[in-house]
C-alpha cells in the first residue's frame, strides 16, 4: 500500500471546500533525549501537521575525536579504545586494526586463531542484530520480542564473557591472534547458544514478519533505492534490503570466511520491511557460520610470530569488514613506529546515516520513528 | 431482616461512598492486573516485591508515591486548564460506574436511558485529552492531543452503533433490562450479528482507551506520553494512570452488560442460577479485561492514519450493516 | 568471490591508466587497490570519469578525508585529501590523493558526484582546515561552532600527553628494565 502525502498536502495548501486553510510549518527537535533515538542523536525536523516536510540529522554530541586519541596510542590500547565505538558489535571492532597491523607487517595468523576470530565475530553479530530486533519492534509499539530477543542474548553473552572476560568491551584481538586461548567447556556453549538461536528464530520472524499491522507499518515506508545507497556509501543490512548485494564476508573474503558456507540476504525494495527481513535473516546465517565454524575448529597456537613490541614498517593500506552494522574500514598510514601515523576509520554508521535526510523528504511523522528505527546505527559509530 | 428505612440523602451518601471506593480500588487492581499479565506474556514475573506475596500492592505503592512528588507546572502552561484537564478527564470515567449492574438489585442508579447516559457521558473524557494537550505548551503534547482527538471521535461511532444493535435487541436503554433480555448472551444469539456487534464493541473500547494497537495519542517512544508528558505526580496518576484503568475497568463491565449476559448466568440452565450474579458478573468482566491486557502486548502500533481509515471505512460501515440486519431480525423473528 | 564483472587488481590498474591517463601523476598498485595522485584541478573529471565509466563504475563512495604528512619522516608531504571509492560491480577499490597547499587548502567538493560526500567534506573541513568552496553546506558536523583551530593537524597537540607522558611501563622491554 503505497501511502504518499501527496493529497493531503495539496489539500492543505489549495485550501479545500472552504476556502484557506493555513496551515504553518513546525520546527520540531527530536532529541537529542528523545526514546526513540538510539543514543544522543538529534533530528531537526520541519512538519506540516503530520508530515514531515525534511529532517536533518545533527550529529557530534558523542563525538570523542578517536582519530586524534590513536595517534597517541599504541596497537594494544588502540585495540581497547575502538572496541568502544560501535559498542553493540565490541568484537568486530577490534578486527580490522589487527587486520591491518597484520598486513603491513606480513604477520601470518594461525587457522585456529582465524576460527576463534570468525566465531567471535559472528557471534556478536547475532548479538548486535538481536538487540536491533528487540529496540526496531518496541519503537513501533510491540513490547513483547524485545524480551525474547534479550533471553536469547543472555546464553550468547555468558559465553562471550566466560572468554573475553567482558559482555560488551572485549580488547580480545592482538595483531598476530588472541589474547588467550578459549576456555575449557567454549564449544559445547557456544554450540547450544547458537542452535537455540536457529531453533527459536522462526517464531520471532513470525512474530513481527507476519504481522498485519507490522506490515501496514512498515511495507513501501522509508524506501531507500539502490543507486542513493551507493552514492552515500550505506553498507550492511540497510544496503542489502535495498537490493545492493554487497558483503565483505563474500566479495573479499578476509579470515577464512571463504571456507564456510552462507547466504548473503538482500531484498529489492529498500523500505523498512526489506531491511528488517534482512537483519532477521542475517541472524541465522550468522548462526550457521558459527555452527560450521565450532566443528571445524583446528587445534593449534593462537598467537602467529609477532616481535615483542608491534612496530609496523612505513606504508599505508586499507583494511575493510563486515561490522554487523555495514563496512568498517580503517586506513592506516603508518611511519615504521609503535603508534600509527594516521588512522582514518570508516564507520558505517556514519554513511547510514547521512542518507537519513534523503529518506525522511515528505514522510509522515509516525513513519519517521519506523525508518529511524529501521536504519540501524549506533551513536558510538557516528560520532566516533 | 433489619427494617431499616433511610431517608435520600443518606442514600445518596451511601452511594456516593460506593463509587469513591469501587472506582479507585477497581483501577488498583486493574493496574496490577496489567503488570501480572504482561509480565508473563513477556516471559518474566512482573512485581514480586511489593507488600509480600508477589506484589500485589505496586499500584498502591506507585500511588503513594505519586502523592507525594512535587506538583510541577510549566511555566508557559495555561494555569487553570492545565490544573482542570485531569479532573474533565476523571470525573467522566468515575460517572459511567453508576449504571452498571452488579446484580439484579446492586446498581447505583438504574436509569431508564441507562446506556445512552453511558455512551453521552463516557465521551466528555475527550475534551479533557484536549485540554491537557493544548494547555501544556508543549508540541509533543499538542501533537498528541490532537491524534487522540480524532482518534476518539473516530472510534465513538463503531461503539454507538454496537450499543444501538443491543437496544434494539433489548428493546429498552435501561441497562437492567438489557440483561434481563438476554437469556443467551448477545455475543452468541443472534448468531453472526451478535458477535459482530461484539467484536466491533471491543475493537472501539479498546480505541477509547487509547490503548495498544490503538494508542498513537500516546505512543511513548515517539511523544513521549501524548497530552500528558508534562503532567507530574498527582495530576499524572489521575490523568493517565487513573483514567486508563479505571477506563478499562468500565469497559469490561459495559462489555460484559451488554454483550455477555451481564449478571446471569452464561447459559439459562437451572443449576448454574445457583451461582450468585455477582460471580457470573465479575467473571465476565476479568474476562473481558483479560482479553484487554492480552492484546497489548501482543501487536505493535496502528499508525494514525491507518487507523482513521480502519475506522471510517471499515468499522462504520459493518455498523451500519449490522443495524439494517438488526433491525430485520427484530421485525421479522 | 567469482562475481561476473570482478576483475583483478593488475586489470584493475590498466583499466584505470586507460581511463584517466592524463589527469593523474602517479598510479599503482597498493595492497590490491589501485593508488592515484591526483591535482585538486583535476579531481573533479577523475571522480567524475571513476563514477560514469563503464569499466571502472565506481559508483559506491566509501570515505573522504584528509592526512597531515607534515611530520611523516623524510619528505612526508604537505597536506592531502585521501577519497576512497569502489565499484560494486568489478571489485576495484581506488583511493585518491590529492595534495593541497598547507598554507591556503583548497580542493573542489565532490558532493555533486556522490552524495556521501556532504559529510565526508564537512567533517574533513572542521578537522583539517581544508575549503570546498563549491560545497553546499559547509558547517561544522561534528564540533561546536565556536570552536578554535583544526583538530586533526599535527601542529594541534592533544593538551593531556604534552603535558604529562603515559605512566608505568609502556612495553615489555621497559618493564623488564626495571620500570614500573
Amino acid at each position: 500500500m503505497a501511502m504518499t502525502t501527496e493529497g493531503p498536502r495539496r489539500a492543505a495548501r489549495e485550501g479545500g471546500a472552504q476556502g484557506r486553510l493555513q496551515t504553518e510549518e513546525m520546527i520540531l527537535n527530536v532529541g537529542p533525549q528523545h526514546p526513540a533515538t538510539h543514543g544522543v542523536f538529534r533530528l531537526l525536523a520541519t512538519i506540516d501537521g503530520e508530515i514531515l516536510i525534511n529532517a536533518e540529522p545533527v550529529i557530534g554530541y558523542m563525538h570523542r575525536g578517536y582519530e586524534k586519541l590513536v595517534e597517541q596510542r599504541d596497537y594494544r590500547q588502540i585495540t581497547n579504545l575502538v572496541s568502544r565505538m560501535d559498542w553493540l558489535s565490541g568484537i568486530n571492532n577490534e578486527l580490522p586494526l589487527a587486520l591491518a597491523v597484520e598486513q603491513l607487517m606480513e604477520i601470518e595468523v594461525p587457522p585456529r586463531a582465524q576460527y576463534l576470530r570468525v566465531i567471535l565475530c559472528e557471534m556478536n553479530r547475532i548479538l548486535n542484530h538481536l538487540m536491533f530486533f528487540a529496540s526496531f519492534g518496541a519503537e513501533l509499539g510491540a513490547i513483547t520480542p524485545t524480551f525474547y530477543a534479550f533471553r536469547e542474548r543472555e546464553d550468547i553473552q555468558r559465553v562471550m564473557e566466560a572468554t573475553t572476560g567482558g559482555r560488551m568491551h572485549f580488547g580480545f584481538f592482538r595483531p598476530g591472534g588472541l589474547k588467550e586461548d578459549v576456555p575449557r567447556g567454549f564449544v559445547d556453549d557456544a554450540l547450544q547458544g547458537v542452535r537455540q538461536v536457529i531453533e527459536r528464530l522462526p517464531d520471532y520472524e513470525d512474530l513481527l514478519v507476519g504481522n498485519e499491522i507490522f506490515k501496514q507499518r512498515t511495507i513501501d515506508v522509508g524506501v531507500l533505492d539502490k543507486e542513493a545507497a551507493y552514492s552515500y556509501g550505506v553498507t550492511g543490512p540497510i544496503a542489502r534490503g535495498s537490493g545492493a548485494d554487497m558483503d565483505v564476508r563474500r566479495d573479499e573474503p578476509y579470515l577464512v570466511y571463504d571456507q564456510f558456507d552462507f547466504d548473503v540476504c538482500s531484498a529489492p525494495n529498500g523500505d523498512c520491511f526489506d531491511r528488517f527481513w534482512v537483519l532477521v535473516r542475517e541472524v541465522g546465517e550468522s548462526a550457521r557460520i558459527v555452527e560450521q565454524a565450532i566443528e571445524g575448529l583446528p587445534p593449534g597456537p593462537i598467537m602467529g610470530k609477532v616481535p615483542r613490541v608491534v612496530q609496523a614498517p612505513a606504508g599505508e593500506v586499507y583494511v575493510r569488514t563486515e561490522n554487523p552494522l555495514g563496512e568498517l574500514g580503517m586506513y592506516l598510514v603508518s611511519d615504521g613506529d609503535r603508534r600509527p601515523y594516521r588512522l582514518k576509520i570508516r564507520t558505517p554508521s556514519y554513511n547510514n546515516v547521512s542518507a537519513l535526510s534523503h529518506v525522511l523528504a515528505n514522510t509522515y511523522v509516525s513513519d519517521m520513528i519506523a525508518i529511524l528505527g529501521s536504519f540501524f546505527f549506533v551513536l558510538g559509530d557516528i560520532d566516533r | 431482616m433489619f427494617d431499616i428505612t433511610l431517608a435520600t440523602w443518606q442514600i445518596l451518601v451511601i452511594k456516593v461512598l460506593v463509587i469513591l471506593t469501587v472506582v479507585p480500588v477497581g483501577a488498583l487492581v486493574g493496574g496490577y492486573a496489567e503488570h501480572k499479565v504482561m509480565a508473563h506474556l513477556q516471559h518474566r514475573l512482573g512485581p514480586m516485591y511489593p507488600g509480600g506475596w508477589h506484589g500485589w500492592a505496586t499500584t498502591l505503592a506507585d500511588g503513594i508515591k505519586f502523592l507525594l512528588k512535587e506538583d510541577i507546572i510549566p511555566a508557559a502552561a495555561d494555569r487553570k486548564v492545565f490544573s482542570f484537564a485531569p479532573a474533565a478527564i476523571m470525573v467522566p470515567i468515575i460517572m459511567i460506574y453508576l449504571v452498571i449492574p452488579i446484580d439484579r438489585n446492586l446498581v447505583i442508579e438504574d436509569l431508564d436511558v441507562g446506556l445512552f447516559y453511558l455512551l453521552a457521558i463516557g465521551s466528555l473524557s475527550t475534551i479533557g485529552l484536549l485540554m491537557a494537550g493544548w494547555s501544556s505548551a508543549n508540541k509533543y503534547a499538542l501533537i498528541g492531543a490532537l491524534r487522540s482527538a480524532a482518534q476518539l471521535i473516530a472510534y465513538e461511532l463503531p461503539i454507538v452503533l454496537a450499543a444501538a444493535v443491543v437496544a434494539m435487541l433489548a428493546g429498552s436503554l435501561s441497562l437492567i433490562d438489557i440483561v434481563e433480555a438476554q437469556n443467551f448472551p448477545f455475543a452468541l444469539w443472534p448468531p453472526g450479528i451478535g458477535f459482530v456487534a461484539f467484536l466491533l464493541f471491543t475493537v472501539g473500547a479498546v480505541a477509547e482507551m487509547t490503548r495498544v494497537p490503538f494508542d498513537m495519542p500516546v505512543a511513548e517512544s515517539e511523544i513521549i506520553t501524548g497530552p500528558f508528558t508534562e503532567y507530574s505526580g498527582m495530576r499524572y496518576i489521575f490523568s493517565h494512570m487513573f483514567a486508563e484503568m479505571g477506563h478499562m475497568v468500565a469497559f469490561g463491565g459495559i462489555a460484559a452488560t451488554l454483550f455477555l449476559g451481564g449478571y446471569k448466568p452464561i447459559i439459562p440452565l437451572r443449576i448454574l442460577e445457583y451461582i450468585p450474579g455477582v460471580f457470573w458478573f465479575f467473571g465476565k468482566t476479568m474476562f473481558m479485561i483479560f482479553l484487554f491486557l492480552w492484546i497489548r502486548p501482543t501487536f505493535p502500533r496502528v499508525r494514525e492514519d491507518q487507523l482513521q481509515k480502519f475506522a471510517w471505512k471499515f468499522l462504520i460501515p459493518v455498523g451500519l450493516v449490522l443495524i439494517l440486519a438488526t433491525g430485520a431480525w427484530v421485525l421479522y423473528v | 568471490m567469482g562475481r561476473p564483472g570482478a576483475v583483478v587488481p593488475e586489470e584493475a590498474l590498466d583499466r584505470v591508466e586507460e581511463a584517466l591517463g592524463p589527469w593523474v601523476e602517479k598510479h599503482e598498485l597498493n595492497f590490491g587497490a589501485v593508488d592515484l595522485v591526483c591535482k585538486p584541478e583535476n579531481l573533479v573529471r577523475v571522480m567524475r570519469t571513476l563514477h560514469d565509466s563503464e569499466r571502472l563504475g565506481c559508483a559506491f563512495f566509501t570515505f573522504l578525508s584528509g592526512v597531515d604528512r607534515s611530520e611523516l619522516g623524510a619528505g612526508g608531504g604537505g597536506l592531502e585529501v585521501l577519497i576512497h571509492v569502489y565499484s560494486p560491480e568489478h571489485a576495484i577499490h581506488v583511493t585518491v590523493h590529492v595534495p593541497v597547499d598547507p598554507a591556503a587548502p583548497e580542493c573542489p567538493s565532490i558532493s555533486g558526484i556522490y552524495k556521501g560526500a556532504l559529510w565526508h567534506e564537512r567533517e574533513t573541513h572542521e578537522m583539517f582546515g581544508i575549503l570546498f568552496p563549491d560545497h553546499p553546506n559547509l558547517t561544522t558536523l561534528y564540533l561546536p561552532e565556536d570552536f578554535e583551530g583544526h583538530p586533526m593537524l599535527r601542529s594541534f597537540k592533544l593538551p593531556t600527553r604534552v603535558i604529562k607522558e603515559w605512566p608505568g611501563a609502556k612495553d615489555p622491554e621497559e618493564a623488564a628494565a626495571g620500570g614500573r
